[in-house]
């Protein structure tokens, strides 16, 4: 576990483009083109990964086995038998956490930073009231 | 948007190989999907992007891919350390030595001088020039857009305001034309340069130091501009400072200080006798900064006609009907000034030099690099059998050649800084220190890595070609015992082998010709121990005294010094004995002998020494007399104006005529002598230069510089002239004493007796004097020696990895002869054979090759000629030299080829 930890740290912070691929395949296994078209998706087209980036990303989590090509294939109705799917690995898995959860901390720093002007704000209204 | 796609589809195609393998169907296929889309929504600006995505990615593939064979190579390398070891060597010390000979040699005489902006339209005629003539010169506007003047090598006594030493610390500079540094087109880096308008003669004096002066002297006080120092004893002004790492025009000499020639003769004692208005006072350096479309054709034939003009006016100019051209102008952008013709003939040799060292060191890696990849024959089968691309199997062995060059020039880098540290120690036996600053800058750097980038692709690309350029079938049925071409064919082994060879031997033979020849020239053979003299050199007028208390002091020194205990003798002169002259400071003596029906005419050194001189070297005369005290008194130049005020220093304004006597006595030595007068006797000849008459009185045997050229040298008298003007390094007291004694010390005591304040500097035994001065010689003896054996070590190195691939090639064939009933020697002779054809090849072609080089070095400076003819006619070198490296070479196969007599024939027989 703790070796887990240590392995997953080692990727921290993701690149973008990382951390979007495996959030997409964290729904579960998908081909390029789908990745693709659920992050442009899930941004509302402010991410759009570009097909030779897209698989020199994957190239490179593949080597980092982050990812991995899966050999299962969805329902006949649904394949498509161009395209190759790939999925998270353990590791993927534990790595994509630890970036949430530091991304999360990022948030709550955030909200920390500024409560305080909005406690001001607060303050000042009940002044002018009072006055 | 049938193009943009054709471009996508393209540059797809363009991918790595695995790239392609793996991905490359999906890269085309998803562009394909999202082609229309993008085209759609985002336009051309979409199109463009999605191009350059894929445009941007494939190189970067590509480097992805050399990063990973970079680390594969570098686990390779770390599993062969002894290949990896001998690889590095020896492209280290091939990229050391030419990254050496590079910042050293090249950069020194084709670089352009550092903060000059006009440096490319520099010219100078090679000749010095009298003032008169520069400023006729600077009349030419059509042709020059500045004329300026200049001295170098000139010494100042300087005396720091406020400095915790009252002592004067001797420091080298020029005296120059207001307008030197707009010709040359320099700014300061702070203050001013001196200018024209600005610094003229009345006014106070106004001086730029270098930047080595301010940092070294100053601290790099932010106050420097606008300090004042004694100069000589005489005040002057620091106006500005140059730029970082600019000497000055014609910077082989150390220059700290730039003097406008328009100061007084009291701070710079050169310009007495109204130096700048004498006509025939040849003293100067023109430096000429050409106007834009003149070429230095154009110019050097217009200013031969205003010379022969000039020439012509002057009634008492011996040379004003002399045919034949006056004047030669030479691009003196550079430190050292080299004449057109010679140009190309000095980068050759250089480029020769380097080539021949870089191809040794490279050829050995591509020989160890064959051999090594013929060993991986059957996993490189293997590889091309399961899909691997050719084009990708030799980039994978060429990274190791590179990662091995790349490393070689890490190595050859620290070589190289080592070797210019070793440089910058050589003091040549000249009076005035030379700029021997040769420390590597970041050009140095860059050209030792790429080089070391070049040499690694280019030889490492022929071994990858060959071991890739595999049938895979019989290479996966008989692995790494498949046999290659042997040696009767001109295979790439081969013949890199011979040419290895050949270069090594060329490379020792030159190298043993010159150290051979110039040890044996340079000998400097002194009659006495030289631990029992001492050299010390005195500037009395430098320190502030005038030229007629400087004359009596010389007057009243030698009593003091014959009292001195330890002292048997001693000697004043001009210059340090065994002292070596540049050959462009020889006047042109013709012998006076109205009867010949044509005049003898031989440029010759001049050396100015005391009375005594040649007693004191313990140098007896071959004919007549040495000079005597009577020589000494002889009236030269223009007389002093004595000063009331004894510390006041002379102020020599007014010329007075001249008071020569009508013939000066002479000395010469016997190579003077024989060129002038042939087999007759000298004593009581006449000959004359210019402006004077000298009879000859002596003649002594030629005493050698040390530096391998033997020079025509005229000893004149020292006289009160010399007193009164000493030369650059002052004037040289050479004292001999009884051995063991601290002669040194009583000297000093003596002179500190008649004044404490006088300067005394180069004070050493002659001993030391001839190690440092001989320091050049040494240090290239040794390096000459040091790259004569690395390539002998390159070559058995070489010889030994191909013999023993060969042997491991040959396993089979041995074992089926050995089998068959070939005896040990047999089988030792079979494999003997193809290294010895090798060598024997090798060795004729280098022999040869040496030969042919040394004689056209031989054609390309005097310094070369003497010590080649020496070594060229050394018959033990010429055999010796081709059987030491046979010899060597037979050795470095014999070693591995004993291996192939013990191979088991069952064994062999039984590997597949």
């Amino acid at each position: 576990m703790v070796m887990n930890e240590a392995n997953a740290e080692r990727f921290l912070p993701l690149k973008p483009q990382w951390f979007h691929i495996m959030l997409t395949l964290a729904g579960g296994e998908q081909h390029g083109y789908g990745i693709m078209q659920d992050v442009l998706s899930r941004t509302a087209g402010k991410v759009r990964l570009w097909p030779a980036t897209l698989y020199g990303s994957i190239k490179r989590l593949i080597e980092a086995e982050l990812i991995e090509e899966s050999d299962e294939r969805p329902a006949p109705e649904l394949d498509d038998a161009r395209r190759r799917y790939y999925r998270l690995t353990a590791l993927g898995r534990d790595v994509l956490d630890g970036e949430c959860e530091r991304l999360q901390e990022l948030v709550r720093a955030i909200q920390v930073n500024q409560a305080p002007s909005k406690q001001d704000q607060h303050v000042n209204q009940d002044d002018m009231v009072t006055e | 948007m049938n193009f943009a796609w054709r471009i996508y589809r393209r540059l797809a195609e363009a991918f790595p190989h695995e790239f392609k393998l793996a991905y490359g169907t999906e890269v085309t296929q998803l562009g394909q999907d999202v082609f229309q889309d993008i085209a759609r929504r985002h336009g051309i600006t979409g199109l463009i992007r999605l191009i350059a995505d894929i445009a941007i990615r494939v190189p970067i593939e590509y480097l992805a891919e050399m990063r990973g064979d970079m680390r594969y190579a570098l686990r390779a390398l770390i599993k062969s350390p002894g290949f990896a070891l001998v690889a590095i060597i020896s492209m280290g010390l091939g990229i050391g030595l030419t990254t050496n000979v590079y910042s050293s040699k090249w950069a020194f005489l084709f670089r352009y001088l550092p903060g000059a902006a006009n440096a490319p339209n520099l010219v100078m005629p090679d000749k010095p020039v009298s003032y008169y003539y520069v400023e006729q010169f600077r009349e030419q506007k059509s042709l020059f857009s500045g004329v300026a003047a200049f001295q170098s090598g000139i010494p100042f006594n300087v005396t720091f305001q406020g400095g915790t030493s009252s002592k004067p610390e001797r420091v080298y500079g020029q005296l120059v034309s207001p307008d030197y540094f707009s010709v040359l087109g320099v700014q300061p880096q702070r203050g001013r340069v001196l200018s024209a308008a600005l610094d003229r003669a009345g006014d106070s004096p106004a001086i730029v130091i270098s930047d080595r002066f301010w940092r070294n002297r100053l601290n790099s006080s932010p106050d420097a501009v606008g300090q004042i120092l004694r100069l000589n004893g005489q005040i002057a002004t620091i106006v500005g400072i140059t730029p970082k790492d600019f000497n000055g025009a014609l910077s082989i000499y150390s220059t700290e200080l730039y003097v406008p020639n328009t100061v007084s003769a009291a701070l710079a004692p050169e310009l007495g006798d109204d130096l700048l208005h004498r006509r025939n006072a040849k003293e100067f350096m023109a430096l000429m900064c050409l106007e834009p479309g003149v070429t230095i054709d154009s110019a050097e034939a217009a200013l031969d006609a205003i010379t022969r003009r000039l020439d012509a006016e002057d009634s008492s100019s011996p040379t004003r009907t002399d045919k034949g051209k006056r004047v030669t102008l030479l691009p003196a952008g550079t430190r050292v000034p080299i004449p057109r013709q010679l140009r190309p003939v000095l980068f050759g040799f250089f480029f020769a030099l380097m080539g021949l060292v870089m191809t040794l060191a490279c050829t050995n890696l591509a020989n160890m690099l064959i051999a090594r990849g013929a060993n991986r024959r059957k996993e490189l089968a293997i590889r091309l059998a399961v899909g691997a691309s050719r084009f990708r199997l030799i980039r994978q062995m060429m990274a190791e050649g590179i990662l091995l060059s790349m490393l070689g020039g890490v190595a050859g880098f620290v070589l190289a800084y080592g070797l210019s540290i070793l440089n910058s120690r050589i003091v040549p036996p000249t009076g005035v220190p030379l700029e021997n600053d040769f420390s590597l800058d970041w050009r140095a750097a860059v050209f030792a890595f790429g080089l070391a980038l070049i040499c690694g692709i280019g030889f490492s690309l022929a071994p990858a070609l060959q071991a890739t350029k595999t049938d895979v079938i019989p290479a996966l049925k008989e692995g790494s015992t498949l046999r290659l071409p042997g040696y009767r064919r001109f295979g790439l082994r081969n013949l890199l082998m011979v040419s290895q060879v050949a270069g090594s031997l060329m490379l020792l033979l030159i190298t043993g010709f010159l150290v051979i020849g110039i040890r044996k020239v340079s000998s400097t053979e002194t009659k006495f121990d030289p631990n029992t003299m001492y050299l010390l050199s005195i500037d009395p007028v430098r320190d502030g005294y005038s030229p007629e208390k400087a004359q009596t002091f010389f007057e009243k020194l030698p009593d003091r010094l014959q009292t001195a205990g330890p002292v048997r003798s001693f000697a004043l002169a001009g210059q340090a004995p065994f002292v070596l002259k540049d050959e462009d400071d020889a006047i042109q003596l013709t012998v006076d002998d109205s009867g010949a029906p044509s005049r003898i005419e031989q440029p010759v050194i001049e050396e100015t020494v005391g009375s005594g001189y040649f007693d004191t070297l313990s140098e007896s005369m071959l004919a007549g007399r040495e000079f005597e005290e009577s020589d000494q008194r002889i009236q030269t130049a223009s007389q002093a104006v004595a000063s009331k005020n004894a510390s006041l220093p002379v102020v020599s304004s007014v010329v007075t005529p001249v008071a020569t006597p009508a013939v000066l006595p002479v000395v010469m030595n016997e190579t003077a002598a024989r060129r002038l007068f042939g087999n007759e006797n000298a004593i009581g000849k006449h000959v004359r230069d210019d402006n004077q008459s000298y009879e000859v009185v002596g003649v002594v045997r030629d005493l050698k510089s040390g530096m391998g050229i033997i020079q025509s040298v005229m000893y004149l008298p020292l006289t009160s002239r010399d007193f009164a003007r000493p030369p650059a390094g002052g004037i040289t007291i050479l004292v001999r004493s009884d051995a063991g004694s601290d002669a040194l010390s009583v000297v000093r005591n003596e002179i500190a007796s008649i004044d404490p304040n006088l300067t005394i500097f180069n004070a050493q035994s002659l001993s030391d004097y001839l190690n440092s001065s001989r320091s050049a010689i040494r240090l290239a003896t040794q390096t000459y020696g040091g790259i004569g054996v690395f390539g002998l070590v390159l070559a058995a190195v070489g010889l030994a990895g191909v013999t023993a691939y060969a042997v491991a090639q040959r396993r089979k064939e041995i074992a089926i002869r050995t089998a068959l009933g070939a005896t040990r020697a047999q089988v030792l002779r079979l494999v003997l054979r193809e290294g010895g054809a090798l060598v024997g090849v090798g060795t004729v072609l280098g022999f040869l090759g040496a030969m042919a080089l040394a004689k056209m070095l031989s054609a390309l400076t005097n310094i070369f000629v003497q010590a080649l003819s020496v070594g060229t006619n050394n018959a033990r070198l010429l055999v010796g030299a081709p059987l030491l490296l046979a010899a060597v070479g037979l050795l470095a196969c014999y070693i591995p080829a004993r291996r192939s007599a013990q191979i088991d024939p069952l064994r062999a027989l039984r590997e597949e």
